[in-house]
């Protein structure tokens, strides 16, 4: 099978990788591909939970690696999309359980069976973190527009790059527009300049996540969310369409265009228009 | 935001663009290992040269490490000292009003030291 294996990958903890890694794989098994779902993140298992699964794990990553079962029992069907599985970590056991040539091995397995690997990384630039990019095609950066996360993910894009990986894509997530439109926040625009990657998607910040974790149910399904439409849009992204960048920001308010008007005050995603005295 | 801020946010970045500007400044130092020392001997380098041929500013020298358009970049601003520059002048023959103007002339010249 012609497949892609694409792991999500930050650096920096926290900032949205299990969230993409779910809502991703959940979007491109809406599109009707199929997909598994691989949480590496050894002693850390997130990624069940965030799809409302973690009730079904029998085996893990680790027991397929080893040899305990085989791959097909490892893996758990999602509760309603037949093409989508998961792939769990193993909860118990150390983070350098396995080693990366077992992870080739495993993401050659894989690409039998799926369209899609998604290979959900740990936190970190250590072993956990290189087994789960060995064996990917692609990378997809996550970070958020604040300074430590935009400064791991540089980290990662140059260990991606001595890696001879093609270069990452990334998506920048929980943008706050309302902190970007004060210019509180770094804007979509200062985060690309600094990192120099080609963009994947927007996510903005917002609590359907939560609602949707809380549930157990990625939130591309939630029609109502901004954040579920922007990971659907990277997901046609990943199937080649061309799909124009979300427009997060509401209407500049009067005070803002006059501010613009003069020609200074806070930066303006799109145009920035940006001049006050050194 | 009231008058004040906004009175305010023309003298001072906005904290959203000074996080750009500081992780511009750290990943530079990140990824190509340039830290401050490493920047001090470079200046003392580059006033060597360029003194011997120009009279230095010292004191307003600055050089940084910044990232633009994928590049990370060196920048160098070396203000020159208000100096005399001397040199000969041939004008050429244009007709009978430049009669006056033959023969090379010593030409002074003052460069202007910007106002700081
Ligand atoms: N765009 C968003 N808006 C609101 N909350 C978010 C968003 N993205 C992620 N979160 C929340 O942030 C937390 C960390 O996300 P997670 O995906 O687990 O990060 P990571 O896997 O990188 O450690 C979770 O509680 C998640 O619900
Ligand atoms: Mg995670």
């Amino acid at each position: 099978m012609d497949s892609r294996v694409i792991t999500i990958t930050s650096g920096k903890g926290g900032v949205g990788k299990t969230t993409t890694t779910a809502n991703l794989g959940t979007a491109l098994a809406m599109q009707g591909k199929k997909v598994v779902v691989v949480d590496s993140d050894i002693g850390l298992r997130n990624l069940d939970a965030v799809l409302g699964l973690e009730n079904r794990i029998v085996y893990d990553l680790v027991d397929v690696v080893e040899g305990q079962c085989r791959l097909r029992q490892a893996l758990i069907k999602d509760k309603r999309l037949p093409e989508l599985y998961l792939l769990p970590a193993a909860q118990t056991r150390d983070k350098n359980a396995i080693n990366s040539v077992q992870m080739v091995q495993l993401c050659q397995q894989l690409r039998q069976e799926f369209e899609f690997v998604l290979i959900d990384s740990p936190a970190g630039i250590e072993q956990g973190f290189r087994n789960a990019i060995v064996g990917a095609d692609e990378i997809i950066i996550v970070t958020n527009p604040e300074m430590a996360s935009v400064r791991d993910a540089d980290r990662i894009i140059g260990l991606v790059e001595a890696a001879g990986k093609p270069e990452p894509r990334l998506i920048l997530n929980r943008l706050r527009p309302d902190m970007v439109r004060r210019g509180d926040m770094m804007d979509v625009a200062d985060v690309l300049e600094v990192l120099g990657i080609d963009l994947l998607g927007i996510v903005p910040e917002d609590e359907l996540i939560i609602v949707a974790t809380n549930k157990g149910e990625p939130v591309v399904y939630d029609k109502r969310s901004r954040a579920g439409q922007a990971f659907m849009n990277a997901a046609l992204r990943i199937l080649g369409e061309e799909i124009p960048l979300e427009e997060l920001m509401e209407a500049p308010t009067l005070m803002e265009r006059l501010r613009r008007l003069v020609g200074f005050g806070p930066a303006v995603i799109g145009k920035r228009t940006r001049s006050w005295p050194s | 935001m009231s008058m004040l801020d906004f009175m305010a946010s023309r003298k001072r970045p906005r904290p959203g663009e000074l996080a750009k500007e500081r992780l511009k400044v750290v990943l530079v130092q990140d990824r190509v290992k340039v830290n401050p020392e490493l920047l001090e001997q470079i200046k003392a380098d580059l006033l060597r040269v360029i003194s011997e041929r120009l009279e230095v500013d010292e004191q307003h020298v600055e050089i940084t490490m910044t990232r633009e358009d994928r590049w990370d970049k060196l920048q160098a601003a070396v203000p020159i000292k208000r100096q005399k520059i001397t040199f000969e002048w041939d004008p050429p023959y244009y007709g009978p009003s430049a009669e006056g103007l033959q023969g090379p002339l010593q030409v002074e010249v003052e460069r202007e030291e910007p106002s700081s």
